[in-house]
């Protein structure tokens, strides 16, 4: 790294900034926040928007500050009529091609755009529309919505979906005016390799692409009072809501959410954790038979949709690498439906079962056909036509919808008081709640599975090597003399590292563990917007915060999980664990 | 064969140079370039090569070699072959027909029918610098100009051109014959990377794809970076509508590019490079992949090259025409098989370009360079151009100019020298504009400015770009909002879409220059186009962007009266925008008379309705039918079939069918009874010549009290007094201009302002002062003894022999000039029984006058002494004429008029004589101007807006050949009509005007719109003539007119462009509104 400083003037005050810092970085440091509405720190330097021009007396034409290095000597203006009116026309050049339906965008009041206009002082578009045609609207994907109208061709979704993930479902696409964000071959996103995972809807400055939004169905459900309808929620959730409504980044408000989501008429809250917590028991008990029969290795964890899709597209040889366990949401969809309906002796036909994700991959895995073990529970217990099939889970909406709905429903999260969640599916223990953040599956797991080999307590509860935010973290623990080599990935493109070492027989690793999204959970396509590092930070500290108070940190201590052990499933990876925890996946296609 | 030394090298070259133009074989080589391919050279190959092969069985000492060479770069004379026969001059044949085959064989082996071919050859070669050798063909053929002494050639430089069209480019033997590879032997033996570099700093080489980098600079760059995973790039893009330098470069001779390249990558320390080229290039592909092969299969690329231990890799990558890919981040993005996108710079390639490695990308034409500048040294190289551009550069001359083709000139060359020099003009009378050079990046650069260098600073400074070399002319007949347009049009639909500026602005923009073309735009549409433009230049991404506003920043700042035209008017007086015209003939028309409308009318019978339909555009169909100039004729789409309609000659018709029975009293009457009701508003007009009495005719049907003032006793200006009776009846003219005093225009004749009344006292009582006065004083002949007594003025001398106050005429009568002045004065002084000779410094097809009367003088016995200017008038020791010494003249190169420039010899004659016509042209007189208070420009003319034709003076308006100088009665008409609009406009205050006012004088007609299957017709009919020995001493009219079948047969010929087009649609749908508005159907 280069420590060299360089000066600068930046509108007249002398400023020195480290080598190669880019102007907009600099100016920014020094309380100058030029605007632009392509750039994203980290993740995108597209130099497309024509916004963050500057003037540099002596260059050729404007300089794009997100790109432009400070050099030494320069003579940065930030607010000259030239820039001025470059941007300001630039950015009604935008506005031309751009639908005028801000009142019912589903980004209305959280546009970037919008506020950009704002901001700039636009008063009136001088320029009228030019492009000829729409564009079609694809809503195939039970997950996303794009709507390349609304796109502004900032480029930010290509850039994340690639640099980030690694995948390239989405990459520019026709020339001039017809120039796209699309797919390969313009097919819906359900026909391509997209993992669903929403990076590029949590990045989308405008409302070109979002989540699928399902909050009217939803409230259709509770409106209906010959449904059961039960909801939970995601560890991630607690931590990501209350700044969709407003507060802090990263506040953690499990009380007032669990409040919130009884004022909107839920029937019971329960929570995700709860299955996370009986996760790690299916998947320790996976892990250790492996280890035991010499089955395939590394395991890989399972509990991310988008890394799921995307061994299935890309690395279809892998996938008995991958652990057989449904993720935790589906668990619980199939514990709801079984063992709860059961107990509370409702008809399971009438529960709906409602996920709260950070996710929008969970729509897409909440509706993977094979997502049906409750009705094959009741199939022949019933009676039932396969017809009158369900789902485990009916539901799964993301933090941004939850918030809407709050809104909706006139629910000031911050004014409630703390409330708890309901017996016995929203009982968890500490290792469940970092299932949110990248390496908590890991060391939950190995929380589970270091005391299930040797039967004995860990020395550490902590296990500091699989946290934070490294692309990938590696570590090795001694169970009893059994060495267990593990890695942490995050972000696809970081995964598929790990999976090429797989392939190509160079990895020693026991188990994996992946999350699709930047962060882990925290950072899913469906919490709140606009996300960035220090916002991940946050969110993440605030969920080993919740562990850390726990009183039981650990799955296999939890009263619950035992209960439904003892009165239901009998042992890990017994026949009816087999039938309601575990699945099967498929290859696809490549693109 | 591999060459494992620079000796074997050099033992190869010597070889093969015997076998290029041996001494013992004739040789003649095919230009097949795509461009003479295209032209039929592959034709005229084989039966070239099956001549040869069935002469070689009937005689066998036959030696005649046929080969296939690059292009010459004449693309205007394709096909074109060299031949050569031993001993003798090669000789350039042009426009090569497949039939003349036996005509080049057969002189392979008869040096009469070789004398007689080089006779009709193109030009010769004697002599040719290669690069390491001189080569003597011969000499020979005295009659046949060298090369390089025909204008295309003349000022040429053939560096990177100099073995293209001499050497076989599939052959590599041949480029070595001729010197190639000697550069890559001397680098790679002998220097060092930095040598290379320094050898390219002081030839001062600037990259020639177009921005001007310098090359050494951007070597020395990579150079630094760590290798040997580095790579070079030739960018072959061309991608600029109208450029092919490169792809000419690349099929003539591909292996100088290889050289140039391999050197590049020893200097740079480079082992792998490809060159970047359109699909659309297949010829240029297939020959630089032979060239590929063929250098590796000699060891001059590959592995251990020359046995140095340099090491080259080089391939194609065929890109498949975007061109964005020309700019070198989206090439790079292009090649790894990425969508063509450009990339913000730094990090530049030379840092991480191609896979992320240190690339370097140069344009062909820079690589070319690169072997010469090692051979030779860069001294060599930097003695050619200009201190700041060195060396030659490479254009592509296309356009409206005769000789197209590839031109290679020192950097520093004038555009004119290119232009007029090397491109000999539009080769036509049309008047070339501009020149539009660097394609969709640069600019079109005004003729005025065609002095300027052509360097990268000087090009720049004008607002366009040298870019690769594109240089498109353009003339009169090119609009230049839809070039503009063309070019916008261009790069939008080119434009990636990555960046705002570009994506969006080019797209509005475009919009913008799509409404101008259509006349929709307002004047603030003008505004925002500048803007926009200036942003896009300001802000845009990459270099496509930020040059794409170029053509419309240039044609703005240099043609902005045009686009003002196009708003303000509506009107493309080019003739392209064809939203805004009717038909070619109305749009030429300065009256914009509705031509085929009333040839239609004439057609169904309706001669009354046609006359009138003639009659509410003009006032004097009769007069103009005769006199005019027939602009309508020079755009007649008819004429690419056989001839132009004859329009003008049909409206006399009209005119005189109508007077000779007696019906345009009841059209008369019907004007007169739909004057518009009196506005109260007074309007003094000076001059009643057409510009007046027109702007009257308009002006008192619009409802105004109208006052014309003449100093002459008769209304009519020129055409009563200037244009002889032969041509134009007075009995004509006199019923013409008494309908507009019918009309109700006062005529208030013999008044001169200035003497009989004052111009402020005129101002003071009227609400609007027109002047019309016209440009009639003589300019004065310029040579000693013009005061003689016997030199008379061409226009003064007419007017007065009207008048009847003509000065005596001698015997033997010279006159000087050529416009219609000088031949109506031969022509009358011919009829008054003199001997006429009339002296033009000029040739014959120069001449301004109408062909017509140059023709009719001709046939009346006229002499004519061409290429001839006086120099003296001779004074006979009385004080009067004895006779005009002239000077011979011979023609010169092409001028701005297009004609070529007459340039004195030492040859003088002497014309004994008695009386000279000085009828050299005419201008305004100073005088009006000045007693009107009126600014004037250099030349005389009153200054005027080019729409309202209003003065500096609120109140006064300036019409007619006062403003335009000496031009023809129906622009002096246009003038008028537009004008009177302006003022009815402004009289009656701008926010309430109402178009339909204006509008409805011009009536509306309903005809058949049915365009004819087939056109009828052939030839244009001709009226008959007055025989010429009935033409003596009298002023009978000449033409007897069309009879009525001629009429009716010629009006057939119109092939109604009018219908379908956007104005006729235009007009129906008013007419329709305007129907239902006064609730008739």
């Amino acid at each position: 790294m280069d420590t060299t400083m360089v000066h600068a003037t930046i509108d007249g005050k002398a400023c020195e900034f480290p080598k190669g810092t880019s102007i907009l970085k600099a100016a920014r440091s020094v309380g100058v926040d030029i605007p632009t509405l392509c750039h994203l720190e980290d993740v995108s330097e597209n130099a497309s928007c024509g916004l963050c021009l500057v003037e540099v007396p002596g260059a050729k034409s404007l300089l794009r500050a997100c790109v432009t290095k400070v050099a030494e000597g320069m003579n940065i203006l930030t607010a000259t009529e030239r820039c001025m009116r470059a941007r300001k026309t630039n950015l009604e050049l935008i506005l031309a091609n751009h639908p005028k339906d801000c009142l019912s965008c589903s980004r209305n009041g959280n546009c970037e755009l919008q506020a950009m206009a704002e901001r700039l002082g636009v008063k009136q578009v001088r320029f009228p529309r030019t492009r000829v045609a729409d564009f079609v609207k694809d809503e195939s994907s039970g997950s996303l919505v794009r709507d390349p109208n609304k796109c502004i061709l900032c480029g930010r979704c290509v850039t994340v979906c690639e640099t980030v993930q690694g995948v390239n479902a989405i990459d520019f696409a026709g020339r001039g005016i017809n120039s796209r964000v699309s797919t390969f071959l313009q097919r819906g996103m359900d026909e391509v390799a997209c993992m669903n995972c929403g990076q590029c809807a949590l990045v989308c400055p405008t409302a070109a692409i979002t989540e699928q939004d399902e909050t009217e169905a939803v409230f259709s459900a509770l409106l209906d009072p010959t449904k059961i309808v039960v909801v939970e929620t995601a560890p991630a959730v607690r931590v990501g809501i209350g700044e969709a409504m407003g507060m802090g980044a990263g506040a953690l408000v499990t009380g007032k959410m669990v409040a919130g989501l009884r004022r909107l008429g839920f029937n019971k809250v329960f929570d995700t954790q709860f299955s996370a917590d009986l996760t790690i028991m299916e998947e320790g008990s996976e892990l250790i038979h492996r280890v035991k029969n010499k089955g395939v290795l590394p395991m890989i964890t399972s509990c991310s949709p988008g890394w799921i899709k995307f061994v299935e597209h890309f690395y279809p040889n892998l996938i008995p690498h991958l652990s057989t366990c449904k993720s935790p949401q589906q668990m619980f969809g199939s514990i709801a439906k079984t063992y709860w309906a059961e107990a509370v002796g409702a008809d399971p036909r009438n529960i709906v079962v409602v996920s709260v994700m950070p996710c929008t991959a969970k729509k897409f895995e909440a509706r993977r056909p094979e997502m049906d073990g409750a009705f094959h529970y009741w199939k022949d217990k019933m009676k039932l036509e396969d017809t009158e099939s369900f789902y485990d889970v009916d539901f799964a909406i993301t933090t941004r919808e939850l918030a809407r709905m709050f809104r909706v429903a006139g629910i000031d999260l911050e004014r409630l008081q703390d409330e708890d969640f309901d017996d016995p599916l929203g009982r968890s223990t500490g290792a469940a709640v970092i299932f949110g953040a990248t390496g908590g599956v890991m060391e939950a797991a190995l929380r589970t599975a270091y005391e299930l080999i040797t039967g004995k307590a860990l020395p550490s509860v902590d296990l500091k090597e699989v946290r934070g935010f490294q692309g990938i973290k590696t570590a090795s623990v001694d169970a009893g003399g059994l060495k267990v080599n593990v890695a942490v990935a995050h972000t696809l493109k970081n995964a598929r590292i790990i999976l090429d070492e797989i392939a190509a027989g160079k990895s020693d690793y026991t188990f994996v563990e992946v999350m699709t999204c930047p962060g882990g959970c925290i950072g899913g396509g469906g919490q709140p917007l606009p996300v960035d590092k220090e916002k991940r930070e946050a969110r993440a500290k605030s969920i080993y915060l919740e562990d850390a108070g726990k009183p039981i940190r650990k799955s296999h201590e939890s009263p619950a999980i035992q209960e439904l052990y003892t009165k239901f499933l009998g042992q890990p990876l017994g026949h009816l664990s087999h039938e309601l925890l575990h699945t099967k996946y498929r290859p696809r296609a490549g693109v | 064969m591999r060459l494992a030394s620079k000796k074997a090298l050099d033992a190869l070259r010597i070889e093969a140079a015997a076998h290029l133009f041996p001494e013992t074989e004739t040789v003649i080589a095919v230009g097949m370039g795509t461009c003479g391919i295209g032209n039929g050279a592959d034709l005229l190959y084989q039966n070239l090569e099956k001549s040869i092969s069935s002469y070689i069985s009937t005689r066998n000492k036959m030696h005649v070699r046929l080969k296939k060479t690059g292009c010459f770069g004449f693309c205007s004379e394709e096909p074109m072959a060299l031949l050569r026969v031993p001993g003798k001059p090669a000789l350039l044949l042009n426009q090569l027909k497949p039939k003349d085959t036996d005509r080049l064989i057969s002189a392979c082996f008869s040096p009469d029918l070789l004398e007689k071919l080089a006779k009709s050859a193109l030009a010769k070669i004697e002599h040719w610098d290669f690069r390491t050798s001189e080569f003597n063909f011969g000499s020979g053929f005295p009659s046949t100009p060298l090369w390089n002494e025909i204008p295309f050639f003349k000022g040429q430089e053939k560096l990177v051109l100099r073995d293209c069209g001499l050497i076989d480019p599939e052959n590599i033997e041949e480029y070595i014959a001729v010197g190639g590879y000697d550069a890559l032997a001397k680098a790679i033996s002998g220097m060092k990377g930095e040598d290379i570099i320094a050898e390219l700093k002081k030839a001062k080489l600037r990259g020639r794809g177009g921005a001007g980098f310098p090359t050494g600079v951007k070597w020395e760059l990579m150079a630094k970076q760590p290798g040997p995973d580095k790579y070079v790039i030739c960018n072959a893009d061309e991608g600029d509508p109208g450029a092919y330098m490169n792809r000419n470069e690349i099929e003539s001779d591909p292996h100088m590019l290889l050289e140039g390249m391999a050197i590049g990558a020893l200097a740079m320390g480079a082992s792998n490079g490809f060159v970047y080229v359109r699909a659309e290039y297949p010829l240029a592909v297939e020959r630089f992949e032979r060239a590929i092969a063929q250098a590796k299969d000699y060891g001059l690329i590959g592995e251990n090259i020359l046995g140095s231990g340099f090491s080259f890799d080089l391939s194609i990558v065929t890109g498949a025409g975007a061109f964005v890919c020309g700019e070198e981040t989206a090439l790079i993005a292009s090649a790894e098989g990425r969508a063509g996108r450009p990339m913000p710079r730094p990090p530049f390639p030379a840092q991480s370009g191609y896979l992320g490695k240190p690339t370097t990308i140069n344009n062909v034409e820079t690589w070319c360079n690169v072997p010469l500048i090692i051979a030779r040294g860069g001294d060599y190289f930097s003695g050619f151009g200009t201190e700041k551009s060195a060396g030659t550069k490479v254009f592509s001359l296309v356009g409206k100019v005769k000789n197209t083709g590839l031109v290679e000139l020192p950097l520093g060359s004038t555009l004119e020298s290119i232009v007029y020099g090397m491109g000999e003009g539009s080769g036509s009378r049309k008047r070339i504009r501009a020149v539009q050079t660097g394609g969709p990046s640069g600019g079109c650069v005004p003729t005025k400015l065609f002095s300027t260098p052509v360097d990268y600073e000087s090009l720049s400074a004008l607002g366009a770009i040298m870019g690769s070399g594109g240089m498109v002319v353009m003339d009169q007949d090119n609009c230049m909002v839809d070039t503009a347009r063309y070019f916008v049009e261009f790069t939008a639909n080119e434009s990636c879409g990555k960046c705002t500026p570009c994506r969006e602005g080019l797209s509005q923009s475009l919009r913008i220059l799509n409404a101008v073309s259509r006349g929709e735009a307002r004047e603030s549409d003008l505004s925002e186009l500048e803007t926009l433009a200036n942003v896009v230049k300001d802000s845009a991404l990459c270099g496509l962007g930020q040059t794409s506003a170029n053509p419309v920043l240039t044609t703005l700042k240099y043609f902005r009266d045009e686009y003002e035209e196009h708003v303000r008017d509506q009107r493309c007086k080019a003739g392209v925008c064809s939203s805004l015209y009717l038909a070619l003939c109305e749009n030429s028309c300065p009256l914009h008379m509705n031509i085929p409308g009333y040839l239609q009318l004439l057609k169904e019978g309706r001669l009354e309705e046609s006359f009138e339909l003639t009659l509410r555009g003009n006032p004097f169909p009769g007069t103009i039918g005769r006199i005019c100039h027939f602009h309508c004729k020079m755009r007649c789409r008819r004429e690419a079939l056989d001839e132009a309609v004859a329009q003008g000659e049909i409206h006399r018709y009209i005119a005189d069918a109508m007077y000779k029975i007696g019906r345009e009293k009841a059209v008369y009457a019907k004007l007169i009874s739909e004057k518009l009701p009196p506005t109260g508003k007074k309007i003094a007009i000076i001059g009643a010549g057409p510009a007046g009495l027109t702007a009257a005719y308009y002006l008192v049907r619009l409802g105004h009290s109208v006052t014309v003032y003449d100093e002459h006793d008769k209304p009519g200006g020129i055409p009563r007094y200037g244009i002889p009776s032969y041509r134009l009846p007075r009995d004509v003219i006199d019923k013409e201009t008494l309908f507009i005093t019918k009309l109700g225009a006062k005529l208030v004749m013999k008044t001169k302002i200035g003497r009989d009344l004052s111009f402020a006292d005129l101002e003071k009582a009227n609400d609007a002062v027109i002047v019309a006065a016209g440009a009639s004083e003589d300019l004065p002949l310029g040579i000693p003894g013009d005061e003689l007594k016997g030199v008379i003025h061409g226009y003064d001398f007419l007017e007065r022999l009207t008048l009847k106050t003509a000065p005596e005429i001698g015997e033997r009568v010279v006159i000087v000039g050529a416009g219609n002045v000088a031949i109506d004065a031969a022509r009358t002084i011919s009829r008054l029984g003199s001997e006429v000779t009339v002296v033009y410094r000029r040739e014959k097809r120069d001449m301004p006058a109408n062909a017509a009367e140059i023709e009719g003088a001709m046939e009346e016995g006229i002499q004519f002494k061409f290429l001839c200017a006086p120099t003296e008038v001779l004074d006979d020791g009385t004080g009067k004429v004895k006779g005009l010494r002239v000077v011979k003249m011979s023609p010169g190169g092409i001028d701005e008029s297009g004609r070529r420039k007459p340039v004195p010899t030492d040859k003088t004659e002497l014309i004994l004589c008695d009386t000279i016509i000085s009828a050299v042209g005419e201008r305004a007189s100073a005088g009006i101007a000045a007693e009107c208070g009126l600014e004037t420009q250099k030349n005389g003319t009153v200054k005027a807006d080019s729409f309202s034709f209003r003065t500096a003076h609120r109140k006064v308006y300036a019409i007619g050949d006062i403003v335009s100088g000496p031009a023809t009665a129906a622009e002096a008409m246009g003038m008028a009509l537009r004008a009177s609009r302006a003022i009815d406009k402004e009289l009656a205050g701008k926010a309430s005007y109402d178009e339909s006012r204006f509008e409805s004088l011009f009536g509306s007609f309903t005809y058949s719109d049915e365009i004819p299957d087939e056109p009828v017709g052939d030839a244009m009919r001709r009226a008959p003539m007055i025989p010429v020995s009935e033409r003596r001493r009298n002023f009978v009219e000449l033409s007897l007119g069309y009879s009525g079948k001629q009429a009716l047969e010629e009006a057939e010929r119109c092939l109604r462009c009018d219908v379908g087009t956007a104005r006729r649609e235009r007009q129906y749908k008013n007419r329709e509104d305007k129907r239902v508005a006064a609730g008739r159907n």
